[in-house]
């Protein structure tokens, strides 16, 4: 700038006065954008503080999920049936590793871990979403768990857990009934409408079968959670002990079984494959329900290994098989009972005799007897389980008749007892018939004479399963209530489907105690003479043999009995109660392809009976101190009359 | 002062004299927001001096001894080294591509300094001692206004290619700002204002770099990338909301403490006090910063000097600029464009700047009676 601008008084003035109010615009300004921000700040730390505030806890808080103790399964008594046993476990978070090729290697040293487990291991926590644990390694010894405890703080990322797992103490004994928990599958996840984080804990197991399917929900209890701080990158900088919400632990649930009954049941089976059913038959209380052979549960719930699985499956003793609820089986001689009730109150007199000659012709069809046991009135062919008075009664009766009286003692029908898995089985009838082949085979749909017979002696399409049988023996000699069976007690104390308000069984009494007299002489000096008696001083078991058919002989009466290739024994049935003057359990015991009931099933009715009978106190003491009174307490009613003795 | 006029002559050259004439008010006001700084940048460091903390504080007293012989330098010496500042700022600026050390995908350093921080303090003096020559006419409306509008226009392109945003809207506000001050005719300004918002979509569409475009999207969507870009915004605005009305307390920002706030000790200090010292704290804060542009304006405005007033105007302006453009931004009002809040934010390069500013606005108060009537400064 060689020229000097002339610039004069007034010219410097109107600078100066231009600069002041131009500041004074600015500095205007700059205040306004202050009280904007400072609104803008209001807005955020006022208005909308408590959201942002949320934002902030769940940034700088997460809750690790506590697996809550499952609820324990007890037999009637209290005893365990499913419980729970410490678990040491070791557990990998995503989110808080951050060499987890260095940290296994590391481990690796600690515990057992081979190079294939570790590959594995990788592949799994890389694919499992950020906080959701992997279980690195499970039932580890107390040594080895302490030994990674103390060592965590260089392992960043793994958790030593003590966590619980499942156990059941029995190990068969109650596998069919209470099922048993095991891996959470992707399916259960899928089946779930909204999964918790719960099921994605390694932990968490998840009930398959049974009782542990069932009441899963309540079993399961509510997770807690375990308040930890994390940084930005989700490392744990501390625990906040305080902040930790203990887990609910799951409901305890009784369960109406009895374990003595029920593993003296599994006991007697020994190697035989079958069900064995108790129930008492004032409340229904199902006692013991047996399924034989077993599997252990325990193996189950940290998954089963392949080639125990395979020999469970390919068995054809069929150990996975619910045998007491979903096996079904024609009934055999027990269903004589049935046909003899139908038979009284369609008026049939009970001394009405047939002569049975071991062989009897209808049609074009001969019908065979096991024996030739001569002249047979109603009572005596109980006793003796006299197939030709019974095909004969049969068809005087009419299968409609008989349908409707097994029904009304529950057979053919599912009972709700709060697990599923029940087969129904089938009491047919000429409706049934006509509805069943309506379609298939319009030529099938008329009843046939020749199959009222075969019903008759519980054969033919007559199927039930050991259950059904174990309600038909009760309500037999209940005698007054349609009883209905009961198996879980109670769900967390609250008592489940208590025994009220039970129907009448609308049969006439006197008929009642015609069969129960007839069934009583079946263990003295009938069938089962020689395998029915219980040998506990005054109490008496009364019972049923029955020997079912497992496939039709072709061409006429093939070799009965235990004899030929397994599949094709005939099934073994025994149906009792007990004692027969003051009657307190029922129990029905199938022996699939055992032979003939009074061999293979009437021992084994015999020993489950004597355990429930020897445990009720009221009944011992009637064993230990025989009454010698001048009336006896509950003699039974004189029988009809005309009765052979 | 009102006895300013019967002041003996080389009175007020001497020291003593100068030093009582350094505006105490505004060094103490300086001293309290950097001391705030320290003290946030302490608890951030979960309570320790390092490795911020310290070096903040040792940087900060360096800085104010500088501003306090910066204060005595003779306004007419400002005066006389405006061009010649700017000349320089600019060859470094040019030279920046050449020589430049490539930090953070930005060739910002050159020779261990960065030449757009001398060029914040070099445009203000070149445009103050450019107005300071021009009539009240001719800084309305008149072809001289090329000059100013080269001056600004320059560096602010060099300092966008580097590429940093930041401080190039800084530059073109801190100008305009000086050209406003200066009296700049509203329909001008109108006009400039008008062609600025039509400028800004095309200039975002074509000139800005990818990330520097995903930044300005991700301010106006914050909400669609919470874990990338809009990261930042999101965090910040926790930290600043759950602070709440009165904090979370020192040291117990838990947004902080625990890394959720990234740059916690730099771009977003103010997030960082903000959590821990809430509304009352930020309101409080707010003041301390008015409270310096206010008297820092009070000071130009007393100048008898048009190259003092415009000067201290000038500094006063980009300080202002700072404060209010990073507050904007860690409230997510403003795209993150790397302001640092002066004082607060560790970083040397912008305290140095900040503070041979306000030596310059000392050096204007403790001068303001001298007139500079010529364009050669009676000292050179």
């Amino acid at each position: 700038m060689t020229v000097e601008p002339s610039i004069y008084f007034n010219e410097v003035n109107e600078r100066q006065g231009v600069f002041h109010r131009r500041t004074f615009i600015l500095g205007g300004l700059a205040g306004l954008s202050s009280i904007a921000l400072i609104g803008r700040l209001a807005d955020l730390q006022v208005v909308e503080a408590q959201q942002y505030s949320n934002l902030s806890e769940k940034n700088q808080f997460n809750f690790r999920v506590v697996v809550p103790p499952r609820g324990r399964i007890l037999d009637r008594n209290g005893v365990e049936i499913a419980s729970n046993r410490p678990d040491f476990r070791l557990v990998v978070r995503r989110n808080e590793v951050q060499d987890l090729d260095q940290t296994l290697d590391r481990l690796s040293q600690l515990i057992p871990l081979t190079a294939q487990r570790k590959r594995q291991l990788l592949r799994e926590v890389s694919i499992a979403p950020r906080a959701v644990p992997v279980a690195i390694a499970t039932g580890l010894s107390w040594e080895e768990f302490s030994r990674v405890a103390v060592r965590t703080p260089e392992l960043p990322g793994v958790t030593a857990e003590m966590g619980e797992a499942r156990v059941y103490p029995f190990g068969g004994a109650f596998s069919h009934v209470i099922g048993y928990v095991s891996k959470v599958s992707a399916d259960d996840i899928k089946k779930e409408p909204n999964p918790d984080q719960l099921m994605f804990h390694p932990g968490f197991r998840i009930g398959k079968q049974g009782v542990e399917k069932a009441l899963d929900q309540a079993l399961r209890g509510k997770p807690g959670g375990q308040k930890v701080e994390v940084d930005s990158v989700g490392r744990v900088i501390k625990e906040d002990p305080g902040g930790d919400v203990a887990p609910t632990p799951g409901a305890e649930v009784v369960l109406t079984l009895d374990a003595d009954i029920q593993n003296r049941a599994l006991q007697v089976f020994g190697q035989e494959s079958g069900a064995a059913v108790m129930m008492d038959i004032r409340t229904g209380d199902v006692l013991c329900l047996l399924s034989a052979p077993s599997f252990d549960a325990n193996q189950f719930v940290s998954g089963a290994p392949a080639a125990y699985y395979k020999a469970l499956a390919e068995y054809d003793h069929k150990p996975l098989l619910d045998k007491a609820l979903a096996g079904t089986y024609p009934p055999g001689s027990t269903f004589k009972t049935m046909v003899a009730l139908a038979a009284l109150e369609h008026g049939v007199d009970p001394k009405r005799a047939y002569y049975c000659a071991g062989a009897w012709q209808f049609g074009n069809h001969t019908f065979h007897c096991d024996k030739h046991h001569g002249s047979q009135d109603m009572h005596s062919a109980i006793v003796t389980s006299c197939d030709i008075f019974f095909y004969n009664t049969a068809l005087t009766v009419g299968p409609d008749r008989i349908a409707d009286m097994a029904r009304r003692f529950g057979l053919g029908q599912i009972f709700d007892i709060g697990i599923p898995g029940q087969k129904k089985g089938l009491v047919p009838d000429t409706e049934w018939k006509r509805r069943t082949f309506a379609k298939s085979n319009p030529a099938n749909m008329k009843w046939f004479p020749g199959e009222t017979p075969s019903m008759g002696i519980g054969q033919g399409y007559t199927n039930v399963n050991p259950l059904q049988l174990c309600v038909m023996v009760s309500r037999l000699a209940n005698g007054q209530k349609a009883l209905h069976p009961r198996l879980i007690k109670s769900v967390g104390g609250v008592e489940q489907q208590p025994p009220t308000n039970i129907p009448d069984l609308p049969v006439d009494k006197a008929h009642l105690q015609f069969v129960r007299a007839a069934m009583a002489d079946v263990t003295t000096e009938g069938t089962a003479k020689a395998t029915g008696q219980l040998d506990l001083g005054p109490l008496m078991m009364a019972g049923k043999t029955g020997t079912a058919q497992a496939h039709s002989y072709a061409g006429g009466h093939g070799a009965h009995g235990a004899v030929g290739a397994w599949e094709l024994r005939d099934h073994a049935w025994f149906v009792a109660f007990a004692p027969y003057d003051d009657p307190r359990y029922a129990v029905s015991v199938l022996v699939e392809h055992g032979g003939f009931g009074a061999d293979a099933a009437a021992p084994k009715a015999r020993e489950i009976m004597r355990v429930a009978l020897l445990k009720d106190p009221e009944l011992r003491s009637r064993i230990e101190k025989p009454l010698i009174l001048d009336t006896p307490p509950d003699t039974p009613p004189p029988l009809p009359a005309g009765t052979p003795a | 002062m009102t006895a300013s006029a019967l002041t003996r002559p080389g009175q007020r050259e001497r020291l003593t004299e100068k030093i009582a004439e350094i505006d105490w008010r505004l060094c103490a006001l300086l001293l309290a927001v950097a001391g705030i700084g320290g003290m946030i940048l302490y608890s951030a460091a979960g309570n320790s001096w390092g490795p911020w903390a310290d070096k903040h504080m040792i940087r900060f007293g360096l800085c104010f001894a500088l501003m306090l012989v910066l204060s005595f330098v003779d306004l007419r010496a400002w005066f006389a080294l405006a061009y010649p500042i700017y000349a320089f700022a600019l060859f470094l600026l040019l030279l920046v591509p050449v020589l430049g050390h490539t930090s953070l995908g930005a060739k910002r350093w050159i020779f261990g300094i960065q030449p757009s921080e001398v060029m914040k303090i070099g445009l203000v003096m070149a445009l103050a001692r450019f107005y300071h020559g021009i009539s009240a006419r001719e800084a309305q409306l008149s072809w001289k206004l090329l000059i100013p509008a080269a001056l600004i226009g320059l560096p602010t392109l060099l300092v966008a290619k580097q590429p940093d945003l930041g401080t190039a809207l800084l530059l073109v506000f801190t100008g305009a700002g000086v050209m406003f001050l200066a009296g700049l005719s509203w329909r001008l300004l109108a006009a400039g204002a008008i062609m600025a918002c039509a400028a800004v979509p095309p200039f975002i569409m074509f000139v800005l770099k990818d990330y520097q475009r995903k930044r300005v999207l991700t301010f106006l969507h914050p909400e669609e990338d919470p874990s990338g870009t809009g990261y930042h915004i999101l965090q910040s605005k926790i930290a600043l909301g759950s602070g709440g009305l009165l904090g979370k307390g020192y040291g117990l920002g838990t947004q902080s403490q625990l890394n959720f706030l990234p740059e916690k000790h730099t771009d977003f200090v103010f997030s960082t006090f903000a959590e821990e010292f809430g509304l009352i704290g930020c309101v409080g804060l707010l003041a301390l910063y008015a409270g310096v542009v206010a008297i820092a304006l009070r000071v130009a405005s007393v100048s008898h000097s048009h190259f003092g007033r415009l000067s201290a105007a000038g500094v006063t302006v980009t300080f202002a600029l700072y404060v209010l453009i990073n507050a904007a931004m860690v409230m997510g009002l403003a795209p993150v464009v790397g302001v640092p809040m002066p004082l607060m934010s560790y970083g040397g390069t912008v305290m140095v700047t900040v503070m041979v500013g306000f030596g310059l606005v000392q050096s204007v108060r403790v001068h303001r009676y001298l007139e500079i009537t010529s364009g050669r400064g009676s000292l050179l």
